[in-house]
């Protein structure tokens, strides 16, 4: 049975913008990451969700009950969600146990006491917020968020104004967290390690409609849409003009010469799409090899790393340390190419 | 459990501002013959009334210049620059607000000769320069110091310095309009200045001496003749207020920033120190030295000044006056109290959604508060309202009446400051408290009013000084006989400068009790009022 169904949800702010049609469904349990650029609705999605905002249409099922249909809102405090804001929205006069215990009146100090502790604030527990560090507040804040037996939580880009070296602790609590209760979990970010690190379902958001959703697994090494690829896997996408068509998928006319193109492909315009990885330094110019200019050579992980820019695109690609900014290096594919369907807004990607 | 607060602010509104208007109003264009426009010709016609709105603008504009320069100079130069002691200056800036105009009046009046239009403005320009201090200060304050630097960087220090005045223009200005306003609705002290003299007179004075004539009058243009004289004023105060509101709108106190940096006056360090003292000095220091030499017996005949005489001052003050300082401060706590039980909920839902409540707020700043008074007078002075109120006992009489009347004139100063507050609450503190499931109740008195304390706090200490300094609804209410403030203005006709200087000094000591509580009690330092 799902936790949440949310059905052709709609909203419509002053300014134009507008959310959905958007239906989305998700086990009890599940884990799933909201990702897409600013903008793209991710927040006012989650604030749909848990009713601080009314939407203009569709609904929204928290198991068998409905919340939202157009015209009732269950009020977000008996939603029985947890909600954990970009900026923690702690009360700044109240203590951290205070917090929890406002929470919930029910909830024992000593309850309250082991939940901080739980999140790793057990000797903060008489402190105000302004006396924590960023990565404290959002401890605090998602402890506060577990308060009440939630069945659902609801995390803004919860990592957002933590330190970069912390930010995989926290993210890991999360996720334990999480898995400890059983709770479902949205969480809304632009930062793929983010959605990697918390979730496990993708879905991604453009102008307010979801453009692909998956597995983490499969999105990273099978997008689907040049514009998911792009966004999740940081892929660069060069025109492909279909200039026959062969015995099976035809041929494409690409920056890396007449290229094969691969079974199923739909009849619709299609681009290359190459993923970091799928390019390498040739050795010799050919057929099917492509002239770029060096930009930069840099360290990378495994070497170095140089940018080149290719019909207007830049891209990186390993390279040996004898290259120089401004020289001219031919680039081929590792292996077969990957055709997608042409999506226009597609945002250009470094490789 | 919102709506009910919000509905018996509304009710206040409509009870205290919106039906005396109206109903003045109303009878304006009544006549026993049906409607008609007659009076408004009549009045509209008159010379010596379009003489006096002439002159009252022209008071307005040159002592709301006097008060940008007091005020604003002293908020520049203690906010901007490193002039000597201005971490202590700066906050004293709001002083002379404690201080009622009439007090600055009578000081000025004890050792120079103040009977001309100069003189007004220049006082008048003193006692609310405050206005234009704080909101100065404040849009100094709200200024992020890396957009100045930015500024500085790119262009040199004269377009970073227009890059800034122009960033602190709208707070600046609508301190200005909201000086300009106080002064051209101002009857206290042009009416003191007449007494020693004075041969022309403001609008205000024309509107409450057609009321005074009012009694004496039949035709029906005499009766409703204040509310009709009124008209121009009203229609210029709105349009004034309109702008200060607009601009006071659109700046903004942001949170985490750059403080601006501080401007080195060099050679002019010391000198420039001369505005401030000037300020200070002219809205407080004269006041009060001059109260305390009458305290101690500077105008008794053939009698040095000695302490005996200090002690004979107070006492007398306090057998004479004593209980008009006390109903004076029960109407300053009572006001208090009432106004922001009415301005919470007001300002909650100002700063959310309409600006239709910010609208009927400010209102009764709209009307010289003489008009104001005027209106409450029309509406509960009638054997209508008398009944309807019968079991309140006398309440027309009694100093329930003042307090109302006072909340009623005072309304924006407790909305727009709270409305302002409210609006830098991150929204985000409230909905995490609607998330939890906590019933409304909890979630105003655990949340939403301890985050509001500091501006609730301000807003009652301003709210308090402003009712004790209150002269023109008091002349007009009855009640009002028995303040502190009527008292002290009828020195002027009636003598006893030695007991009215002790009772000013009391009403000034009473007028500092919040702000002196604030620091005792939190230990913060003071910060003005904004």
């Amino acid at each position: 049975m799902h936790t949440i169904t949310i059905d052709q949800l709609t909203f419509r702010r002053k300014e134009g913008f507008q959310l959905g049609p958007l239906s989305l469904s998700l086990e009890r349990g599940e884990r799933v990451a909201l990702l897409g650029p600013s903008g793209c609705g991710k927040t006012t999605f989650l604030r749909l969700l848990a009713g601080l905002e009314p939407a203009d249409g569709g609904t929204i099922s928290f198991g068998e009950k409905l919340v939202t249909d157009g015209k009732r809102l269950t009020p977000p405090g008996e939603r029985r969600i947890g909600f954990v804001f970009q900026d923690g929205a702690l009360w700044p006069h109240l203590t951290a146990i205070e917090q929890l215990r406002f929470a919930d009146p029910a909830l024992s100090r000593p309850d309250a006491l082991r939940l901080l502790e739980r999140v790793g604030l057990g000797d903060h527990a008489g402190r105000r917020p302004r006396k924590l560090s960023g990565g404290e507040q959002q401890r605090l804040a998602l402890a506060r968020a577990l308060v009440g037996e939630p069945r659902l939580l609801l995390l803004d880009e919860p990592l957002h104004s933590v330190d970069v070296h912390l930010r995989d602790d926290l993210s890991l609590l999360i996720r334990k967290l999480a898995e400890e209760r059983g709770l479902g979990l949205i969480v809304v970010t632009h930062d793929r390690e983010e959605a990697l690190a918390m979730a496990d379902r993708l879905v991604i958001l453009r102008d307010g409609r979801i453009v692909e959703q998956g597995l983490a697994t499969e999105l990273l090494t099978r997008p689907k849409t040049a514009y998911g690829a792009a966004f999740l896997c940081r892929a660069v996408c060069f025109e492909a003009a279909k200039v026959d068509s062969g015995e099976h998928a035809g041929r494409f006319q690409t920056v890396f010469g007449l290229l094969p193109g691969t079974n199923g492909l739909s009849p619709r315009p299609q681009v290359l799409v190459l993923l970091p990885g799928d390019v390498r330094v040739a050795s010799v110019a050919g057929a099917h090899t492509a002239q770029a200019r060096v930009l930069s050579v840099a360290p990378g992980e495994n070497g170095k790393m140089a940018t080149v820019e290719l019909a207007g695109r830049s891209l990186r690609v390993p390279c040996a340390s004898s290259l120089s900014p401004g020289s001219t290096v031919a680039l081929e594919l590792c292996g077969a190419p990957r055709f997608l369907e042409r999506d226009a807004s597609a945002p250009e990607g470094g490789g | 459990m919102r709506r009910v607060p919000y509905a018996i602010a509304l009710g206040f509104c409509a009870a205290f501002v919106l039906l005396p208007l109206l109903a003045m109003l109303l009878d304006s264009v009544r006549s026993p013959s049906g409607f008609s426009l007659a009076a408004y010709g009549t009045i509209l016609q008159d010379a010596t009334l379009r003489g006096q709105f002439l002159a009252s603008l022209e008071l307005g504009l040159v002592a709301t210049l006097l008060a940008w320069l007091f005020g604003f100079g002293h908020a520049y130069l203690t906010f901007r620059t490193d002039l000597p002691g201005a971490r202590w200056l700066g906050p004293l800036g709001i002083l002379p607000l404690v201080v009622p105009p009439i007090l600055v009046a009578m000081g000025f009046a004890d050792f120079a000769d103040v009977k001309g239009f100069w003189s007004c403005a220049l006082l008048l320009g003193l006692s609310y320069a405050p206005f234009v201090a704080v909101l100065s200060a404040r849009g100094l304050r709200s200024i992020d110091g890396r957009l100045y630097e930015a500024g500085l960087i790119a262009r040199g220090r004269g377009p970073a310095e227009r890059l800034l005045a122009r960033m602190i223009l709208p707070e600046m200005l609508a301190g200005c309009l909201f000086a300009f306003i106080f002064v051209i609705s101002e009857h206290g002290v042009p009416e003191f200045l007449t007494v020693k003299g004075k041969t022309w007179h403001t609008y205000a004075e024309g509107v409450f001496s057609l009321w005074t004539r009012r009694a004496t009058g039949v035709l029906h243009e005499d009766l409703v003749s204040p509310t009709v004289a009124s008209l121009p004023l009203v229609l210029l105060i709105v349009l004034a207020l309109a702008i200060a509101l607009r601009l006071r709108a659109r700046s903004s106190v942001r949170g985490d920033q750059q403080p601006l940096p501080i401007r080195t006056l060099g050679r002019w360090r010391w000198p420039a120190l001369l505005l401030p003292l000037f300020y200070l000095s002219g809205g407080v220091g004269v006041p009060v030295v001059v109260m305390a030499r009458w305290a101690a017996g500077s105008t008794v005949v053939n009698q040095p000044m000695s302490i005996d005489q200090v002690r004979e001052s107070f006492r007398l003050a306090w057998t004479e006056a004593g209980g008009d300082l006390r109903s004076t401060l029960w109407i300053g706590m009572a006001t208090t109290l009432i106004l922001l039980f009415v301005a919470l909920p007001l300002a909650r839902r100002a700063a959310r959604r309409s600006g239709f409540v910010e609208l009927v707020s400010v209102v009764p700043l709209a009307v010289p508060a003489i008009l104001l008074g005027i209106g409450l007078v029309h509406v509960y002075n009638h054997p209508l309202a008398a009944r309807a109120y019968a079991h309140l006992g006398d309440f027309y009489d009694s100093f329930g009446i003042v307090a109302c009347a006072y909340a009623a004139r005072f309304l924006p100063f407790g909305v727009l400051p709270l409305a302002s507050a409210a609006r830098r609450l991150p929204e985000h503190l409230e909905e995490a408290a609607a998330l939890t499931g906590r019933g409304a109740a909890a979630r105003t008195f655990r949340i939403y009013l301890p985050l509001m304390l500091p501006a609730i706090w301000s807003s009652a200490c301003l709210i308090f000084i402003l009712a004790l300094r209150e002269l023109d609804l008091a002349v007009v209410l009855p009640a009002g006989n028995g303040t502190v403030v009527r008292r002290l203005s009828n020195v002027v006709h009636f003598g006893g400068e030695n007991m009215g200087g002790a009772l000013a000094l009391c009403l000034l000591l009473a007028a500092l009790l919040l702000p002196i509580l604030t620091l005792l009690l939190t230990g913060r330092k003071l910060r003005p009022l904004s």
